[in-house]
This record gives structure tokens, C-alpha cells and sequence, in this order.
């Protein structure tokens, strides 16, 4: 523990380096992840030098965090030092622990010209869903994403399926993955029809269940949940009822790095997992594949993921200036075109979809917009008050659920019970 | 009755032979010392015997039985090793009573055994104890305590005495040749100490080089050296070894230098004589000369080195130094121009070049080299 | 007599003068972030707006309610009553092993080593490849022997076992060297007294090397045990505590209190908990290290 915070210490000292006042220009600093593959800091870096040359008078000083969890560790550490990032990339549910640690400023205070209002308004809704709570914006999408199937289409010959249409209903789903799973002479799996990801935070891929079964996690301004709402437990019954009942989906949790291996070696012929790894999935996918929105139970959709641009509080109204500017800058739609080309993220604007290089990419990967496409369904991804804790209570019941005989409605009960408990103190 | 032989032992380390071509009796109930200076083969003959070392080759009986494929106590050995090799962390009584318990021995016969092994080494106040609390006489004791409780026929002792200083040893020396007496056990013993082996010995094996180089009685060793290397080994004093020569005729054989001194009344060159400090005589000491032919020269006294009752007194003859044991009150003084001589008797021959044993008469080899020593062996055993 | 008490005092001093630069680093690095630690945990984690107030041991009562603290508590229990243990049989038997005279021993040493000189995250890596369902090593040999997938990792019956077989995979070697030596420090002439007893390798082991070897067991138990109440990293790499808080323990959770929820004042008061945990273990290696099992 004292080890940890002295290496967290170190780390916010070595970045307080960087945070060094420039004599003439505004210098701020920028805290980014990384969370998929690809050359992401040669990319910043570029986004940064071409910024630069636009401001003269800014200089910016890019921080590369590691994951989502080391970046939000190393902000936080470092803001309580004093030393807080000018901006930064971090999840967009971490939004309700830094408004709660009052570090953050609202974009709506200080983005107040007629540019700066359409700026904000020209996001896609369901991704500004995870930026506003209590009247207020607090980030701004840079990064997002939303989870799609990725199915076999070789898989989907064999098994006599029509390799164009994925399932589109849970029930689709269900009779496509009966005849998608392979059992060898011996009895043994040799393929399965589906995989799920459960491991780290399976509250994300869950919540795809409960929203295509009509049903809310939480409200918007982050006070309350609905773990054990009727839907919600009828969704969880059917996560566990793919592998107990239907037997189309592999027992207990599975790996989220595991999924595309898994996929790639033909063990699974349907995966659900994030947009993000489209490009890890073009490159390595050794067939033919298909990428298809989410099947519908009384609805179709997903919740969003990823990162926003947070601005933090300081009390050098240049360096906020600055730090705006560069928001603006880094979600301007060719750079959100560029990026999502880069990285498999989502475009987070309709116009970076009418750019010619997104165009010319979509034509050449029609599977990109996809993601796109499901966005019209797509909801707030789960986010509270003290999130993590919240989360994690979901995390265990769906855990307990999936790994153990223990029911949906108790084990969410409980959930619900913890939560509640939990952000007692946050309702007014 | 033989209690240990040994035949044809061979222990080789690649192109090394620490052991070559061994072979010994030793008879029952007797003491036996394999002597010899380190490297010579004797610590790995006893490992042999003990078995705790294969043979390359040659086999070792105990009790006219081959043991090969046993160890320790099941070839009828127990051995005390020169660190005394003692548990450190098992009290004196759980030392002593190891070999017992490791084959299940009842307790009360254990009990009754420690009992008489303790009473007999005198170390029924220490059984207690653990062995870093205990002397190094005490843990010697502890040791052969160990050794003898097993009741082995064979006894075999590594240099035991060699980590305790020279008053203590000597007490040793006698407590475990009169244990060993007592109670009729077949011992061999390694040493390189040749004190020891001459007051301890039934027999003395000397070896040198892997090889025997005399097997004998302390007695017939000390007056009948087998080679050059014998006679500087053994004997309390180092003898005085003088290169001989022809006299100007060529027939007698004298000290080189000294054509009026007749050694021998054949030639001499190639030949070494030997002479025991206390088989010299320094004229003057005493009157009456002893009978025997008596054969002498002049020299002068040049070192004195006083030992209490006696005192080595070297002389100078030309080149030569000899060294004289007289009584120390008796001792000449420095400078003296003196009468030495020696009696006929008193003289050993050797080969020069070999270093055998020569017959001071003839010009014969003495039948002393040591393939010879099986065959008088070999016509003891059908004598007895 | 003024003379002497003043150089006395002078002595005591300079003494304290001499000792002064470890120990304010002491101090500054390791006792007063402890007495912080606990003032921590009987305050309100300071949030915007709200800072910081006594709170007494409320924090105590509510771990004692809290039933992630009990599990990773018992997890972790486990986990050192069965590594420590494990690990240091396998590392002695590995020693004597290495230690007799055969061909390649040095190989043989150095592949036992391995594992330790790896670091836990890619130590963690190549368990995850080990484990994971379906291709992993452990389910390729599985097959061969006509058994089906077992999901390691992502089963609560067998997440934390797996874990535990990565740190004895890991411990074992790094403890041989500990045992290597201590063996090396025993006469060989023992043996040779026990061999020629006829004692039996069973009887040598129990009689001469399990006793004389004693400290160093003592001593590895004692690291081990401490160990295993420090172990985060393959936790983070591996599992990320679950399924279900299976494989969370004490450290992890500290972690996850403070970085991931925030609640600096809980992870404070759970910290505490922990220390006191290694307190008694140290304590009781000074008692029981101290107490002469040395024979020399």
C-alpha cells in the first residue's frame, strides 16, 4: 500500500516536470491511455504538432498514462499534488468520481461563444448521454466506442446459416448458436456458438442484455440504479441461460483478451465485444468475418464506452483557454475521422462521416459503420456516483450469477442492496 | 583367523590411481595402522574398507566374507571419522545411540548399551549435552563412543586424534589401545602421525604413493627400514642418510671424502648409509666401548640442540652433517673436536638410485620390496 | 566527574549524530507514513466540498461488515497456509536434487531459477496462456489424456488454486537457493556417519538434513508468509480479484478501495489491518528465529 502511493507519487512528481511554465507561450499538459493496439502516441504526437503550429502561443506537453485505470490513478494522484493535467483523456464513466472530487470544470462555463455551443451540440446524443449530469456538460466524446457482433462467416456456411445475415433476435441467437456449436467424437466443444466477455467489468457487456431487454441500469444524474428491475433480472437469467440451458456459450467467466483469440482460432463463432477491436479483428481474423448491431430482444442497442477530453479546474484562465482550444482541436471532425480511421474508434460527430477520407474508408470497410449505424439505439453507459463501488457490485452478482447456482434475482437483490447503500449519501 | 583382508585394491580417479594394487591382512582382535604421509593412499583405503568408496577394482573381505555392495554396519564396520562427524543438533546420548535407533533397536537395549559405552568412556555427565557444548577430547570420546556402541567386529578410525593437541593425544593414544584390547576388536587405523602407529600398532602399514611401501611389526620397521623412505619416516628422530664411495682402490666402500673411515669392504658408490642419531656414539661420553665392532672418525661439534634428557648433537665431517643422540648431560660443547663411531650393526643400507633396502654384507637386494610382504604374509596365515 | 559526565554525554551524542541520516529516512519513509496510515483510517476520506472530520473506529466496524474484507482476509489465509508450505517442499526437495552430484545439474539448477528471474507480468502472461480454456497448455494436455476444458481462471473453485500455483511456480526456485546453500553448509562427513549407520535416505533426510537445515526453513517460511500477504501484481495481471471476488486478496483489495474507488480512508483503515497482519508474522519470527535453532 505505502509502496503504491510512493510510486504513484513518483509518477505525478516526474509528470509535474513536464507541467513547467514556459516563459512566453502557455504550456499545458495532456494526459492520454492507451487502450487498444496501434501507434497511438506517434499519432498524439502528430495531432499535437500540428495543433502547435496552428497556436504558436500554446505549447502542449502530451503524457501517455498507460491503461484507463493507471490514467485516472496517475490524474487524480497528480491533482492532489497540485500539479492536476491541463486536460485529459479518461473514461467517460469516471465522470461522477472527478465531479465528486471537484477537479473537473464543466465545459458549459467556459465554452460559452456561438462556435463553442455548436462545438458541443455537434456530438452524437448517445455518446454526450455519458458527458452531462445536473444541468451540466463535463467532457466531451474523444474516443468512444460501442459493442457489436463479430461473427464467422465460414462458420456460419458450414453450419448451413446465411453468412450475410447475423442473428438479429435473442431467439435468432439462440437457434444460430445451437447450430454453430461443434462437439468432436469425444464429446469435447471443438466450437461454440458464442462468447460473451465476463472477466474485469462484465457489467458493460451485460448492459447491452438489459438494454435490449427495455431496461435502464441507472438515471442520468448518477443517484440511483435498478439492479434487480424485473428486465434487468430477466437479462441476467439469459446471460447464464446461454451456457446453463442453451449450452451455446462456454461455462464461468471468459477472458476479455481470450474473446478474439478465441474467435481467430475458430473456438467461438460469434463474439460481442467493443468496436475497438475492429482493427485488431481485420488484421487477424484468418476468414472471412461479418460485423453486425446488436440482436433485439423488445429493442435493439447498446451502451457506449471509452474516453472523453475532461478540463480541469485551475486558476490560470490561459492555460484553460488553452486547454479548450486543444479540446476543440482534438474533436474537430477531421480529426475525429482521422482517428477512428487510426484506431477503430467511433467518429464521434455526424460530419466526420462526410469527410472524404472517412468515406473513402467506410466504402473500402463497409463493416466500420456499423458501429455507426447502431449508435440510433445506443444508451449511456452505466455510470454513478462513486462508479467503480457501484459497478463493482454489479460486477460480482453478474460473477456470482454466471460462475455459481446462486439466482439472478438474489444475487441482484443483493446488488441493489449494496448500491443503494452505497449512494445513499449522494441523493439530496 | 583373519579379521580383515584386503586384496588387489585398486581406486582410480580417471588416469589417477589414488590406490594402487593394495593388499593387506590384518588379523583378528589386532591393531592395525595404515601410516603414510597425506596423499598416500591411506584415508582412501579405510573409505574402501568402510565402503563408503566402491573399489575400481579388488575386493575386501571382513570376517572371511566379500562385503561388496555393503556399507558400514552391514559389513560388520563402525567408524570414527577424523571431524568426528557428530550430529550437532542430537544431545551425546542421541550421538552415541544413532546407529541403534536408525535399526530399531528396543529401547531398553539401547538404554542398557549407552549405559556401558558411557560408563566405559567415562561420559555418563555429558550425555546431555550437545556436542558444540563438549571439548575436543570430549567429542573424540563421543565418537569412538558411537563407534563401539555398534559392537562392530571392525573398528575403523580416520586420523581421530589429529584435531587435539599433544598431551591429550598421547592419553588417547593409550585409552583406545587398551579399549581395543580389552575388548578383542580388529582395528585399522589411519594416521600419519608415525608416533602414533609405532606405540599403537600391532602392525604398521606404510604406504606411499598409492602403493604399500613396507608392511610390518613398529619393531622390525624401526630396525629394518624397507627403503629410504621408511627409515626418514619412521623413527623418533630423522635418521642420518650419508652418500657412500669408492676408496682410492676401489673395493672398500667409505663416506665420500673420507677414504680413511672403511664403511663396508665392498664398493660403495651408488650406495647410501643409514644411521639412527642414537645408534652414534661420541667417544669420551663413556669408557668402556660396547662389544661389537665399533667403526669411527673424528668431527667437529658444530650445533647442540638440548631436549631435557637427551640432546642432538651435529657434527661436521667435510660435507657431511651427522647428527648424534647422546644423554643430555653428556652433551659436548659447541666446537669440540670429537671421536664419533657407530657399531656394524647399527648401519643400513640402501640403493641409491631404487632407495631399497640393500644387505650390508652382500651385494644383494634385500627381499624387502613390498609385492615380497604377501608372500611372508601368505606363509604366516598357513602357519597359524 | 563534571568532565566525564560531560564526555559521556558528548559520546551519546555523537552517536546519535551518527545514526541520524537512516534514521530520518526511516522515519520519513516508513514510520510516519504508518502513524499517517492509521490517522487516515479513523478520518472521512475528504471529498469537494467536505473535508476531512474524525470518525473514530466506525471504519473498523464496518470492515468487520464488510464481506469483500472477510473473503480476500480468507483468501489470503489460504493462499499463504498452501504456498508457503508447497513452496518450501518443493524448494528443498528441488535442492537436494540439484545439490547431488548428476550430469547437468547446473542446467538443472538454472532452469529451477527461472522462474524467478522473470517478472510477475510476464510470469502471469505465460500462466495465462497455461490456463486459458480450451488451447491453453494445461487443456492441450488435458486432451491428450481424453479430459475436457477446464476455465481455469474463470471458475471460482479453481481461479485461486491456479493463482497459487503460479507463486509456488515462482517461489520454489527462488527459495532452492536459500536451501542449495544451507545444504552446502552441512559437513558431508554426516552423511558419510549416517551411511555408515545403514541409515536410510528417508532417515537421513528426517534425522540430519531436515533439522540442520531448519534455520533456513524458518527463515524462507517467515519470508514466504510475508510474501504472500505483499502479493498484488499477479492479481492485477491475472484475475482482477474475480469471478466474484475469488481470487481478491488483502493487498489487491487495498488497491482497489484506494485507486479504484476513492475511499483513501477505508484503504487507510484496511492497510492498517494489514500491517498489523505482518507485524505479528515479524514478531514471531524474532521470537522463534531467536530462539537457537542454530546448533553452532
Amino acid at each position: 500500500m505505502k509502496r503504491l502511493t510512493t510510486a504513484f507519487l513518483g509518477a505525478a512528481l516526474a509528470t509535474s516536470v513536464f507541467a513547467a511554465p514556459a516563459w512566453a507561450a502557455t504550456e499545458i499538459s495532456f494526459y492520454y491511455p492507451i487502450a487498444v493496439g496501434g501507434p497511438i502516441t506517434k499519432i498524439v504526437d502528430g495531432y499535437v504538432k500540428k495543433f502547435e503550429e496552428e497556436n504558436p502561443d500554446i505549447v502542449v506537453k502530451p503524457v501517455y498514462t498507460g491503461s484507463y485505470q493507471d490514467s485516472i490513478v496517475k490524474a487524480m494522484t497528480a491533482a492532489r499534488a497540485g500539479n492536476a493535467p491541463d486536460a485529459a483523456v479518461l473514461l467517460s464513466t469516471d465522470m461522477f468520481t472527478l465531479i465528486d472530487a471537484g477537479m473537473i470544470v464543466p465545459y458549459d462555463q467556459i465554452a460559452t461563444s456561438d462556435a463553442d455551443k455548436a462545438w458541443l451540440s455537434s456530438f452524437y446524443p448517445a455518446f454526450m448521454a455519458n458527458s452531462e449530469a445536473n444541468g451540466h456538460t463535463w467532457g466531451v466524446p474523444f474516443q468512444r466506442s460501442t459493442i457489436v457482433q463479430y461473427y464467422n462467416k465460414e462458420a456460419f456456411k458450414k453450419a448451413g446459416l446465411d453468412p450475410d445475415k447475423a442473428p438479429s433476435t435473442w431467439d435468432e441467437l439462440v437457434a444460430d448458436g445451437k447450430k454453430l456449436t461443434v462437439k468432436d467424437g469425444s464429446g469435447n466443444m471443438t466450437q461454440w456458438g458464442l462468447e460473451i466477455p465476463s472477466s474485469g467489468f462484465p457489467y458493460w457487456l451485460f448492459q447491452a442484455l438489459a438494454i435490449q431487454n427495455g431496461a435502464d441500469l441507472a438515471n442520468q444524474n448518477g443517484t440511483k440504479v435498478y439492479f434487480n428491475d424485473p428486465k434487468v433480472v430477466e437479462a441476467a437469467t439469459f446471460f447464464k441461460d446461454l451456457s446453463a440451458k442453451y449450452d451455446i456459450m462456454p461455462k464461468g467467466i471468459i477472458d476479455w483478451g481470450t474473446a478474439p483469440k478465441d474467435f481467430f482460432q475458430g473456438k467461438t463463432a460469434i463474439m460481442w465485444t467493443t468496436t475497438g477491436n475492429l482493427t485488431n479483428v481485420r488484421k487477424n481474423a484468418p476468414f472471412e468475418f461479418g460485423v453486425a448491431p446488436m440482436p433485439a430482444k423488445v429493442q435493439g442497442g447498446s451502451p457506449t464506452g471509452g474516453g472523453n477530453i475532461y478540463i480541469f479546474k485551475t486558476d490560470n484562465k490561459d492555460k484553460q483557454e488553452a486547454a479548450l482550444k486543444f479540446a476543440r482541436f482534438l474533436t474537430s471532425k477531421e480529426r475525429a475521422a482521422d482517428w477512428g480511421i487510426a484506431t477503430g474508434y467511433i467518429a464521434t460527430r455526424a460530419d466526420a462521416w462526410d469527410t472524404p477520407a472517412m468515406a473513402a474508408y467506410v466504402k473500402d470497410f463497409p463493416a466500420a459503420a456499423v458501429a455507426r449505424d447502431q449508435l440510433k439505439d445506443a444508451k449511456a453507459e452505466l455510470s454513478t456516483h462513486d462508479n467503480q463501488r457501484v459497478t463493482k457490485a454489479l460486477d460480482d452478482a453478474l460473477q456470482a450469477i454466471l460462475t455459481s447456482d446462486e439466482k439472478a434475482q438474489a444475487a441482484l437483490d443483493k446488488a441493489q442492496q449494496q448500491a443503494t447503500a452505497i449512494l445513499r449519501r449522494y441523493q439530496e | 583367523m583373519t579379521g580383515v583382508a584386503v586384496r588387489s585394491l585398486v581406486k582410480a580417479w580417471g588416469d589417477t590411481r589414488a590406490v594402487d594394487d593394495v593388499s593387506f591382512t590384518v588379523e583378528k582382535g589386532s591393531l592395525a595402522v595404515l601410516l603414510g604421509p597425506s596423499g598416500c593412499g591411506k584415508s582412501t583405503t579405510l573409505r574402501m574398507i568402510a565402503g563408503l568408496e566402491d573399489p575400481t577394482s579388488g575386493t575386501v573381505e571382513i570376517g572371511g566374507r566379500d562385503v561388496a555392495g555393503l556399507t558400514g554396519a552391514a559389513r560388520g564396520v563402525a567408524m570414527v571419522f577424523q571431524s568426528y562427524a557428530l550430529f550437532p543438533h542430537l544431545s551425546v546420548a542421541d550421538n552415541i545411540t544413532f546407529g541403534l535407533s536408525v535399526r530399531k533397536t528396543p529401547k531398553p537395549e539401547m538404554r542398557e548399551r549407552l549405559d556401558k559405552v558411557a560408563e566405559l568412556l567415562g561420559l555418563k555427565p555429558l550425555l546431555a549435552r550437545k556436542p558444540g557444548q563438549l571439548s575436543g577430547g570430549q567429542q573424540q570420546r563421543v565418537a569412538l563412543g558411537r563407534a563401539l556402541i555398534a559392537e562392530a567386529p571392525v573398528c575403523l578410525l580416520d586420523e581421530p586424534l589429529s584435531n587435539l593437541d599433544a598431551k591429550l593425544r598421547q592419553n588417547l593414544r593409550r585409552e583406545i589401545r587398551a579399549l581395543q584390547q580389552r575388548l578383542g576388536i580388529t582395528m585399522i587405523y589411519v594416521t600419519h602421525d608415525q608416533t602414533e602407529a609405532m606405540s599403537m600398532a600391532d602392525r604398521v602399514i606404510l604406504m606411499r604413493g598409492g602403493r604399500i611401501e613396507q608392511n610390518a611389526r613398529p619393531s622390525e620397521l624401526y630396525e629394518r627400514p624397507a627403503s629410504l623412505f621408511a627409515a626418514r619416516f619412521v623413527g623418533g628422530s630423522s635418521m642420518n642418510l650419508i652418500h657412500l664411495d669408492n676408496d682410492a682402490s676401489g673395493t672398500r666402500a667409505v663416506i665420500a671424502g673420507q677414504d680413511e673411515v672403511a664403511v663396508l669392504p665392498r664398493p660403495g658408490r651408488g650406495l647410501v648409509l643409514g644411521l639412527r642419531p642414537e645408534d652414534i656414539e661420541i667417544a669420551g661420553e663413556s669408557g668402556d666401548r660396547p662389544a661389537g665392532h665399533v667403526i669411527g672418525t673424528e668431527a667437529d661439534v658444530e650445533e647442540i640442540e638440548y631436549l631435557g634428557a637427551d640432546a642432538l648433537v651435529t657434527c661436521r665431517l667435510d660435507d657431511h652433517r651427522l647428527t648424534a643422540r647422546t644423554r643430555g648431560t653428556a652433551a659436548p660443547s659447541i666446537g669440540a673436536r670429537v671421536r664419533i663411531g657407530w657399531r656394524e650393526s647399527a648401519m643400513h643400507i640402501f640403493d641409491a638410485e631404487s632407495g631399497w633396502r640393500l644387505d650390508p654384507a652382500g651385494g644383494e637386494r634385500s627381499r624387502h620390496a613390498p609385492h615380497v610382504n604377501k608372500d611372508t604374509h601368505k606363509e604366516r596365515e598357513t602357519s597359524t | 566527574m563534571a568532565t566525564r559526565t560531560a564526555r559521556r554525554l558528548n559520546m551519546h551524542v555523537q552517536g546519535w549524530l551518527l545514526v541520524l541520516p537512516a534514521v530520518v529516512l526511516l522515519a520519513a519513509f516508513t514510520h510516519v507514513p504508518v502513524v499517517e496510515t492509521f490517522i487516515g483510517s479513523i478520518f472521512s476520506t475528504p471529498q469537494a466540498g467536505h473535508p476531512a472530520h474524525f470518525i473514530g473506529i466506525q471504519r473498523y466496524g464496518d470492515m468487520a461488515a464488510d464481506p469483500i474484507f472477510w473473503q480476500a482476509l480468507t483468501n489470503n489465509l489460504l493462499y499463504a497456509l498452501i504456498t508457503v508450505p508447497v513452496s518450501i517442499g518443493l524448494a528443498l526437495a528441488m535442492a537436494i536434487w540439484v545439490s547431488g552430484r548428476i550430469p547437468g545439474r547446473a542446467l538443472l539448477r538454472l532452469a529451477f531459477f527461472m522462474p524467478t528471474i522473470l517478472p510477475m507480468i510476464a510470469a502471469a502472461n505465460i500462466w495465462l496462456f497455461f490456463y486459458t480454456p480450451g488451447y491453453g497448455l494445461l487443456d492441450q494436455v488435458a486432451h491428450l489424456f481424453g479430459f475436457g476444458s477446464t476455465n481455469w481462471l474463470g471458475d471460482t473453485s479453481t481461479a485461486l488454486p491456479s493463482l497459487m500455483a503460479v507463486t509456488i511456480w515462482k517461489e520454489s526456485g527462488f527459495f532452492m537457493i536459500f536451501f542449495l546453500a544451507a545444504l552446502q553448509q552441512v559437513p558431508p562427513d554426516l552423511y558419510e556417519a549416517a551411511r555408515i549407520e545403514n541409515a536410510t535416505r528417508w532417515q537421513v533426510f528426517a534425522r540430519i538434513t531436515w533439522p540442520l537445515v531448519m534455520p533456513t526453513t524458518l527463515f524462507v517460511a517467515i519470508n514466504a508468509l510475508i510474501n504472500a500477504f505483499r502479493i498484488v501484481d499477479q492479481v492485477i495481471a491475472m484475475t482482477g480479484g474475480g469471478p466474484n471476488n475469488a481470487t481478491s486478496l488483502l493487498l489487491f483489495y487495498i488497491y482497489q478501495v484506494a485507486f479504484s474507488f476513492w475511499d483513501t480512508g477505508y484503504a487507510a483503515a484496511l492497510s492498517t489491518v494489514l500491517l498489523i497482519v505482518l507485524a505479528v508474522v515479524a514478531l514471531g519470527q524474532f521470537f522463534l528465529l531467536d530462539r537457537r535453532i542454530h546448533y553452532r
